[in-house]
């Protein structure tokens, strides 16, 4: 488990690469206080320093040279590459290997995510593995995922642009209508949590939740066995409406 | 440019100069009718108050919208006093989540495009572009009366989308298909909410053209683009950027009035489209084009300014003024190009973003230039805390802040976690709408002697600054704290999350803040029409600068200027040693032997 | 020290000219920011869908488009001709030339709704998908902006005839000349872009 600053202000970070957020987040941060404290010092102190004094006078310069301009342009080389190269280089590895380093490995659960106004529709392929054919679990405002197995998930809106939302795992990922966006996870503790929606998708965007319920290896089997089952008793063939999934996108 | 080691400025440009030059310029007799001179004035001046009031009239709708919002999030299920009962009387005061929806969507559209755009860009470039390089009027008046008037009907737009069935639009500023369609949006409101977009819009571009040609052709003999205040070079590059990237946002919105009116495909997709759908991240990638220069269209005036003003009240040159206009094109040109970092989770291609990250994180260069250039400014100078000087140093304040936490927004994976959140809200708040507030207030408390010929109160006018500074930099850090505590945007009640319950007493206390920021505005109100009615006459330069403008009478006359001037020196020449007596120098007072200029000017 | 002046002169009505040619230049520019973004939005959708065009639906017509692209590249070229500074010497090009371009202009919407109305009638609606609201879209937009170009140019008739305006070195008719154009250059990029490609 990492430690940040301010634990009390966020959620628990549950997942195994939220730390990548904050630690860019923080690192950011910190460069950041440090830059603008120099320039709010800088402020106060020419403030204070160079106020207006009876029989004082200004300096005639344009600062426009030689030495001025070497100073600003070191300056704001110093800037660039201390700073920005640096959160493009952190940035670009936590891209490389997370954020679309989709996950290959067999034991990954893959579920799809339709969401709508303003409902969370979620499917798991079932045993045959493929998705929309009967044997699909699904489930309304509850995702379920075992700890430690990477998630990933395919997202498509229904009728409006939404964003998936789970805040004690870092990580955003918008569902647009049309066509399929990726995004994956994995849980380090098991526990209870929050899906949010995170893009304005109507008046009731704000209670748009969702459960995210992160169970050991052998309850989620459980449950997913059980799920299997009460999907087959039910499935009806007649309605089309059931079977709003789609072939999976790796 | 001279420096510290000459005791001149260096020789100026040759001069584009002969008695025939301005005799395009001809000086118009002053209309007489009462809707010739205030209504359908074609004076540059005129337009600008008129550009003024429209905005403050806007500021102040999108102002009381805000605080019903904040009241709304810290007090929810509380009726917002007094205003409440009037609006809401169906619900005893409280705001409904529609309302909340429609409100925060028109309190983004009412301040961007019709408070600050018109006070700052609308008012400022057209008092601010004739008066500050030496011409009589802007290059096409009859094109500045047909904007003005082009941005009341877009006005008129926003305001009748409130009153018709089911509400102004609600789906955000930024109005996303397909929420933005039929499929999320079937009232009118919508549809007024696209009118009014492209109205605006078109205003903005005619200004453009009009702003452009006019610092282009109409430069006074000497004025070369590099003696050209910062102001009027922050507002000329605003204006390249409204003329070629409004048009962008046209496009988007006319196809989104064609899907809406007309039943195109555009941008529609999902479960309502049986075949042949669109794709309504399209709308974004367009959205966006626009989008990210619009947030230089808006800060780039406040930037030249406020540059400007330090110079002023430093009674020092522009430290770097070559550097500082190049930096601020360098960014304009940049701002073209970075678009996509607004789209990092929308599943755009992993190359594009990085590429796009990469590219934003360029903007750090001409930034930190422009901010080292501000700080050199002030350095060894003299400085007066007039308030427009304090107004200007906050603008240095918040834009450091916000400017910063752009970055955490700019790199992918902290984005990931931010996006869409208050943190977002936070950043662009304190970019585009604390610094260009604290802007427009710096320019309206500099320039008012010069528009009405009455000096404001400068006690009321820190007390002003004060109050307004420190309750603006509470709320929107505030935001960027319960940002990063994982509250996302336009939540109507987001105590509907157990995840941010605990950010509860931060939104409370941001609120306390954001209403005093609101009340001390009226500091502003009292102070402008009290100085407005009975202030102190103004002098022709009561600040003691040497920009043009400050070289004829407050409030200059109908044509300003009697006899084109002849620029020689740049406009920050203060304490220049060869000047003896006073600390500045103005741009067309020849020091000692320097010829004036061959041939006879005037005619 | 002093200070460097040196004298350029111009005759007034050519600053005056300098000036509104200037402005148009930026006002072309804008427009052609829009018409850009429209073909950027044609091509995000086009290289989206999976066929172009879509199963099913007929591709356009050709031979007809083609026809009107030369109806209004002859227009250009005819207005050409009444609007450079020769024309002054020869007394009616300027009347000759706004009348061919307007007839062309005309001949040109009558041949546009002679490729919209069978298609319409077909079943070939803007609803018809992204390909059909692309198709009328942009084509009509388009027709719009002759139909303006129409216009401006007509408004210059009575000081053609009346011999008020006899070339381009009027301001009126060289920008209004200069819109033409535009829009004729928009027309060649749409003919290639919707029908050709």
């Amino acid at each position: 488990m990492h430690h940040w600053p301010f634990p009390w202000l966020t959620t628990v970070d549950v997942s195994r690469d939220g730390w990548r957020a904050e630690a860019l987040f923080w690192y950011t941060t910190l460069l950041c206080v440090i830059a603008f404290a120099l320039v709010a010092f800088a402020l106060v102190y020419s403030s204070w320093k160079y106020r207006a004094r009876p029989g004082g006078k200004a300096l005639y310069t344009h600062g426009t040279d030689r030495k001025s301009f070497a100073v600003t342009g070191i300056l704001a080389a110093i800037v660039f590459v201390t700073i920005d190269m640096n959160l493009v280089r952190v940035s670009q590895v936590d891209v490389k290997e997370y954020t679309y380093n989709w996950p290959t490995s067999p034991d990954t659960v893959r579920i799809e995510v339709m969401p709508q106004q303003w409902a969370w529709n979620i499917r798991y392929a079932g045993p045959d593995g493929v998705f929309n054919t009967p044997d699909d679990v699904v489930t309304l405002n509850e995702m379920r995922v075992p700890v430690g197995r990477p998630v990933m998930l395919n997202l498509k809106a229904k009728d409006v642009i939404h964003s998936f939302y789970i805040p004690n795992f870092r990580l955003k990922q918008d569902a647009n209508p049309g066509y399929v966006t990726r995004t994956w996870f994995q849980a380090l503790q098991p526990g209870n949590f929050e899906i949010a929606c995170s893009q304005m998708c109507g008046w009731a965007h704000y209670k748009m939740k969702g459960d995210l319920i992160v169970q050991s290896e052998a309850d989620f089997e459980r449950w997913m066995k059980e799920g299997v089952g009460d999907a087959k008793r039910r499935f009806d063939p007649a309605d089309r409406e059931q079977l709003w999934g789609w072939e999976w996108v790796q | 440019m001279g420096d510290a080691t000459t005791s001149k400025p260096a020789p100026i440009r040759h001069l584009h100069v002969g008695p025939e030059f301005h005799a395009e310029q001809h000086i118009h007799p002053e209309p007489t009718s009462f809707l010739r001179k205030y209504v359908f004035s074609m004076d540059h001046k005129v337009i600008a108050k008129q550009f003024l009031w429209y905005g403050l009239f806007f500021l102040a709708v999108g102002g009381a919208m805000a605080m019903m919002l904040r009241w709304q999030i810290a007090y929810p299920g509380t009726p917002f006093p007094v205003l409440g009962q009037l609006i809401w009387p169906q619900s005893g005061g409280v705001m409904p989540p529609q309302s909340y929806a429609a409100f925060f969507t028109m309190h983004g559209t009412l301040m961007i495009f019709f408070a600050i755009t018109p006070i700052l860009i609308g008012a400022f470039g057209n008092f601010l572009i004739p008066l500050m390089i030496g011409a009589r009027d802007m290059a096409f008046p009859t094109l500045n009366l047909m904007s003005f008037w082009t941005n009341v009907v877009a006005g008129l737009c926003m305001i009748v989308s409130f009153f018709v069935p089911m509400g102004a639009a609600a789906g955000g500023w930024q109005s996303y298909p397909t929420l933005s369609t039929l499929v999320g949006s079937p009232g009118h409101g919508q549809t007024l909410w696209i009118l009014g977009i492209f109205f605006t819009g078109s205003a903005s571009i005619m200004g453009a053209v009009n702003y452009i040609t006019t610092v282009v052709r109409l430069r006074a003999p000497g004025m070369g683009y590099f003696q050209m205040p910062l102001s009027v070079w922050g507002i000329w590059l605003t204006a390249i950027l409204n003329a070629l990237f409004v048009p962008v946002l046209a496009a988007g919105v006319l196809l989104l009035f064609l899907d809406r009116v007309f039943g195109s495909h555009f941008f529609l997709a999902g479960a309502a489209i049986t075949k042949g759908g669109g794709d309504p991240v399209l709308y974004q990638h367009l959205f966006w084009i626009f989008g990210h220069p619009e947030v230089y269209i808006l800060i780039l005036p406040a930037w030249g300014i406020v540059s400007d003003l330090l110079s002023f009240f430093s009674r020092k040159p522009a430290f770097g003024y070559k550097a500082t206009a190049l930096s601020m094109s360098v960014i304009t040109l940049l701002s073209m190009a970075v678009y996509g970092h607004h789209m990092f989770v929308v599943g755009m291609s992993p190359l594009l973003s990085q590429g796009f990250m990469t590219l934003t994180m360029l903007i750090s260069i001409p930034s930190a230039v422009f901010f080292l250039n501000w700080l050199g400014t002030m350095w060894r100078g003299s400085i007066r805390f007039a308030t427009p000087m304090l107004f200007s140093l906050g603008v240095v304040f918040v834009f450091g802040l916000g400017g910063l936490t752009g970055l955490h927004l700019g790199a992918i994976s902290s984005d990931i976690y931010l996006h869409d959140s208050y943190f977002v809200i936070g950043h662009f708040h304190l970019t585009m709408a604390a610094s260009v507030l604290l802007g427009a207030f710096a320019a309206i408390y500099f320039w008012f002697p010069k528009m009405f010929g009455k000096m404001m109160n400068d006690t009321l006018g820190k007390w002003h600054f004060w109050l307004t500074i420190i309750p603006i930099t509470i709320v929107f850090c505030g935001m960027l704290v319960v940002g990063y505590g994982g509250m996302q945007r336009r939540l109507y009640n987001y105590e509907a999350y157990e995840f941010l319950k605990h950010l509860h007493p931060i939104n409370v206390w941001m609120t306390r803040a954001a209403l005093l920021l609101g009340a001390s505005q009226f500091l502003f109100v009292g102070n402008f029409l009290s100085s407005l009615i009975s202030g102190k006459k103004a002098t022709e330069n009561p600040w003691e600068v040497g920009t043009l403008e400050w070289t004829i009478p407050s409030p200059p006359p109908h044509h300003n200027y009697d006899e084109i001037p002849i620029v020689l020196h740049g406009p920050h020449e203060f304490n220049n040693p060869a000047v003896a007596g006073k600390d500045w120098l103005a741009q067309d007072e020849p020091i000692d032997d320097e010829p004036v200029a061959l041939g006879a000017v005037g005619s | 020290m002093s200070t460097a002046v040196a004298v350029t002169r111009f005759p007034v009505p050519e600053e005056s000219r300098r000036t509104s040619f200037v402005g148009m230049v930026m006002a072309l520019a804008s427009w052609t920011m829009l018409f850009v973004a429209l073909f950027f939005a044609y091509a995000v959708l086009r290289l989206r869908a999976p066929a172009w065009p879509p199963d099913g639906l007929p591709p356009l017509p050709k031979a007809l488009p083609f026809l009107n692209t030369l109806v209004l590249l002859t227009s250009s070229v005819v207005l050409h001709f009444g609007v450079r500074p020769e024309a002054e010497e020869k007394p009616g090009a300027l009347r000759r030339a706004l009348l061919g371009a307007l007839a062309l202009g005309s001949l040109f919407l009558a041949l546009q709704l002679a490729v919209w109305v069978p298609l319409w009638r077909s079943g070939f609606r803007i609803d018809t998908g992204t390909y059909g609201s692309i198709f009328y879209s942009l084509t009509v937009f388009h027709a719009v902006h002759v139909l303006a170009g129409l216009v401006a140019l007509a408004v210059l008739l009575p000081g053609a005839f009346s011999g008020r305006l006899v070339s381009g070195r009027a301001s009126t008719v060289r920008l209004s000349a200069m819109f033409w154009h535009f829009v004729d250059a928009v027309w060649v990029v749409m003919f290639v872009a919707v029908y050709l490609v």
